[in-house]
């Protein structure tokens, strides 16, 4: 009904306007046989002036209102590089923003018909082209280079610390799968084949690699204050992207294809909440939790590629912690391993090497058969 | 005003006016008003099509933005309209992923390629040039025909069982690569529809454009050189050229596709795992799919915006009744975006594990863009200096449309920066970048060029004050709605709620404030709808046999208010000078087909 009621009201509104529009395009050709804009450029005019201000004025209001509410700053050691750059960028289009925004509309309030002087003949300036060519090319050609410089160190291979993080990150409808590579450092190799892919081992783990043993899947993708991480990226389905927006992070994972991603977090999960509890618009209270918002401030990876209908829902937490926290939670883990292996080795655990030895093929469930 | 400075030189070449017996054949309503030939009447048609388009198009951005803007609340109505589509009174994911796919694809092609190049292509560069039709009227309206051909599958894609494309209007692979197999993979037969409208559309703009190019190099009437071209020739001849050598490489790209889906080949597919089991797809590769996707893809956006800058630059000299800015920095301008146009493609794939060499090679170029795009900008407001300018609705949406290119135009210099793109790749920022600068901007453009050749289309007026009530609401509203999505930055678009993130779930009452001017934006645009139907028929009639109602200089004025086949009732116009001999001292107005007069230069 209330849809129904608004659908005549706009309709009527519609009738209304078209009415005044008629009687007042009517009443000013009654006035002369020739039609003159003159009036219309003059109301015009101020309008447009008027336009300019507001959007300025509504401008300073969105930064006002809405830069305390985006995304902190960022947490990792490019994304402070690549912000400044960010902040740099925009401070010089901001500029520009405000003195062509106020040249057009300023010179159309100055220089409409109303005022009565004939147009100046002026078809051309080369020097003024070159001057506005010029200007432009050195300014550009400056954030170029800055931008660069950020891309080649984020991309440098041979600037890596060997001592560096692995995770792996497989992304699937609609969920993320993250491998750690356990107390060796080392992942287990994968086989894309039909024998070793099945429902139970979807990455296609080759658990004869005794690399494998150690391997474990983690709920929460956990990283270390102050170590670099190596994520290496895939997917098994569809294309997905790994978005880690606190860490100013994205890269694609592409079926068949492995992407990595290199960075070092620089807050603990805990450090940027102590840093936003300082921040007014932190300190207020979230209705649905109740509490503070810096309390329940936490990192969050996210799918930023289109992959399906729950797209959206790819949400896994994002932990930053200190190498001996780090530490101590590797030691829950449980590895994949204990799922798989014969049932006389558990506590799979503390899967050692010497146990893989024992490891009897004919136990193990079909789908891990491997043939070379 | 209008007849003070325009009719003494309207007839001025044209040898005297004699019926038009010359070109008289009987024509049926279907010759003339079906399957016409006549530039005019394709040009009318694609205009009305692209109109009917933009309300679609429109009418599905107001149902995600309810869903956005109120992710809690339920719209019963919405269930009586759409059905399982949003049972409850609410958007179901699956619905409003094909609702924001089929509002892209509409947009970018069907209204802002189809319609806008279609309608001012057909309709100025016969008139403009001053040639009697196209190079091949036949070709011209097959490649209408083409074009209703293509809106009618997808038209019809909506209401098929399993719905319209949702893979996005990008189309990527392997998610439209795959046949649904009934497990939220791959797309459904709605993609094979898109894929065969898609088809069907890049015939239609093929035929579209050759006929442009062959027409404008090959029709020009005598005098009419090249530098004497008016900047709408220069940009839709542009235009069709980038059409022409981009679009084959979608239908490539899109046919490799369909191979995919339905010869189960594996052009873009490698080593798909679903539910633990691996399909038989090996060696093809995802990314390939999005070269050939954005080779298009990026041109296309120079495709959409380029026509309306030819308009803009035309209208905004006519009515601040002086000469465009740099009229030659103007031309190079937008050759420059050509060829760059064609090689910038691949800042669309920053983050798709591309060699960081080609980013940088690509941010180089992309951001090399912005130079002659600053050129024009710089050259519009020269143009307003000084000048004399009547503020019809014309000129308000010529205007509006350079505050959008500014504003859109700005924040692509970060985006084109590969390091800050990878935070900002695929966010609201993006979506506020290009809705602005290639999305309003180009209807802005649109507009000016509609309210200003009306009388030329229908001799008659649109209605002044419903223009400018139209124009500032829409000035003001996509405002509102796109600049402040550049502070959502950072939120994935294409997301369906926010509610499962603790971190992008803090925007919500600025959603709802978005999507309350996006109902407010879709209404004024109704009320375009409305003053163009009530003009056609009702509006204020243009004045005298021929006129030129606002004194500009270009040779489609010269020709009869009535419009006749063949343009011109007697001779073709011969040209004298350019056509931006505005407020010289010899007069307000100078028709390109007025001779030099003595003492007279020429630019």
């Amino acid at each position: 009904m209330v849809a129904f009621l608004s659908f005549v009201v706009i309709v009527l509104l519609f009738v209304v306007l078209v009415l005044i529009a008629r009687a007042n395009e009517l009443s000013l050709q009654l006035k002369g046989d020739k039609y003159d804009y003159t009036n219309q450029s003059r109301i015009n005019g101020y309008l447009m002036m008027g336009f300019l201000i507001l959007m300025f004025a509504g401008s300073a209001f969105a930064f006002k209102e809405l830069v305390p509410v985006m995304i902190p700053k960022a947490a990792s050691v490019h994304g402070l590089q690549t912000d400044k750059l960010f902040n740099i960028t925009m401070l010089i289009i901001g500029i520009v923003f405000v003195i062509t925004q106020v040249a057009l509309f300023y010179f159309t309030y100055r220089y409409n018909e109303s005022r009565g002087e004939k147009a100046y003949f002026y078809t051309h300036n080369n020097k003024l082209e070159v001057v506005w060519t010029i200007i432009p090319s050195i300014v550009l050609t400056g954030l170029i280079a800055m931008g660069m410089y950020e891309w080649f160190s984020i991309f440098n291979k041979e600037a890596r610390d060997p001592k560096m993080l692995v995770v792996e990150a497989t992304a699937k409808q609609f969920n993320w799968m993250l491998r750690y590579p356990g107390k060796d450092g080392k992942f287990g190799e994968r086989v894309i084949d039909t024998e070793h892919i099945s429902p139970t081992n979807e990455l296609g783990i080759n658990w004869d690699d005794k690399n494998s043993h150690d391997d474990f899947m983690a709920d929460k993708l956990y990283l270390v204050k102050g170590r670099p991480v190596l994520m290496k990226l895939g997917a098994l389905d569809v294309l997905h992207s790994f978005f880690l927006p606190h860490f100013r992070v994205k890269m694609d994972c592409v079926p068949g294809i492995p992407t990595e991603f290199y960075f070092t977090p620089t807050m603990t999960t805990a450090e940027m909440q102590q840093y936003l509890s300082t921040e007014p618009w932190w300190q207020t209270v979230n209705p649905e939790t109740g509490e503070q918002r810096w309390k329940t401030f936490k990192y969050e990876l996210a799918c930023a590629e289109l992959c399906g209908k729950s797209h959206y829902g790819m949400e896994r937490e994002v932990v930053v912690v200190t190498q001996a926290e780090y530490d101590e939670w590797v030691d829950k883990q449980t590895a994949m391993y204990a799922a798989v292996a014969p049932k006389t080795d558990a506590p799979a655990e503390s899967v050692e090497p010497a146990a893989t030895d024992s490891v009897n093929t004919e136990t193990k469930p079909t789908a891990m058969l491997i043939k070379k | 005003m209008q007849t003070a400075h325009s009719v003494d030189h309207a007839h001025a070449d044209v040898h005297h006016i004699h019926g038009h017996d010359e070109h008289h054949h009987e024509e049926t309503f279907l010759t003339k008003y079906i399957f016409s030939q006549d530039h005019k009447m394709i040009s009318k048609q694609f205009l009305i099509t692209g109109i009917f388009w933009g309300i679609v198009g429109g009418l599905l951005s107001v149902l995600f933005r309810l869903q956005l803007g109120w992710p809690n609340e339920t719209f019963p109505f919405l269930e009586t309209f759409l059905g399982k589509w949003a049972e409850g009174g609410k958007i179901s994911n699956e619905f409003y992923y094909a609702l924001v796919t089929m509002h892209g694809t509409i947009l970018v092609f069907f209204v802002l390629t189809g319609g806008l190049s279609g309608t001012f292509a057909n309709l100025l560069i016969p008139y403009q040039i001053g040639a009697r039709d196209m190079a091949s009227p036949f070709m011209n309206m097959l490649s209408y025909w083409f074009f209703l051909a293509a809106s009618t599958v997808m038209l019809f894609s909506f209401f098929i069982q399993t719905g319209p494309a949702s893979g996005g209007w990008t189309a990527y692979p392997p998610l439209n690569g795959l046949r649904d197999t009934g497990i939220n993979l791959g797309s459904g037969m709605g993609f094979d529809m898109w894929a065969l409208g898609m088809t069907l559309f890049i015939i239609s703009s093929l035929l579209g454009g050759l006929n442009y190019i062959a027409t404008v190099l090959n029709m020009r009437t005598k005098g009419m050189s090249m530098f004497r071209l008016p900047l709408t020739i220069w940009a839709l001849m542009f235009t069709a050229i980038i059409g022409v050598l981009s679009f084959p490489a979608l239908l490539a790209g899109v046919t490799l596709l369909e191979f995919d889906r339905l010869l189960d080949t594996s052009f873009y597919l490698n080593n798909i795992v679903v539910n633990g089991q691996l399909l038989g797809y090996k060696g093809g590769s995802p990314i390939l799919f999005q070269h050939l996707f954005w080779f298009l893809g990026h041109p296309e956006v120079y495709i959409i915006i380029l026509p309306a800058m030819g308009i803009v630059s035309e209208v905004l000299s006519v009515h601040a009744r002086k000469p465009i800015f740099g009229y030659k920095a103007m031309v190079f301008s937008i050759l420059a975006i050509l060829v760059l146009s064609f090689i910038v493609w691949a800042h669309h794939m920053f983050v798709t594990g591309l060699n960081p060499n080609l980013g940088a090679i690509f941010t180089l170029f992309t951001l090399l863009i912005a130079i002659p795009s600053a050129i024009k900008v710089f050259n519009w407001i020269g143009t307003l200096w000084r000048g004399n300018i009547r503020l019809v609705s014309a000129a308000l949406f010529a205007i509006g449309f350079v505050s959008m290119f500014i504003t859109g135009g700005l924040t692509g210099i970060i985006l084109g920066n590969s390091s800050l793109d990878i935070h900002l790749h695929d966010t609201y920022f993006v979506v506020a970048h290009f809705h602005i600068v290639m999305g309003v901007s180009a209807f802005f453009g649109m507009f000016a060029g509609v309210y200003h050749w009306f009388p030329r289309l229908f001799g008659r007026f649109m209605n002044e004050t419903l223009g400018q009530i139209h124009f500032y609401v829409t000035l003001v509203g996509a405002y509102c709605i796109f600049f402040p999505m550049h502070f959502m930055t950072g939120l994935p678009r294409r997301y369906y709620t926010f509610a499962n993130f603790d971190t992008f779930n803090n925007f919500n009452h600025l959603a709802a404030f978005i999507s309350v001017f996006a109902i407010v934006v879709f209404l004024a645009q109704l009320v375009f709808v409305v003053n163009f139907f009530y003009s056609i028929f009702k509006g204020r009639k243009v004045e005298g046999e021929v006129a030129n109602p606002w004194g500009a200089n270009t040779l489609e004025w010269t020709a009869p208010v009535e419009r006749l086949h063949g343009n011109w009732p007697a001779d073709i116009p011969t040209v004298y000078r350019w056509p931006y001999d505005y407020s010289t001292e010899f007069g307000e107005t100078n028709p390109q087909n007025l001779p030099l007069r003595s003492g007279e230069e020429q630019h």
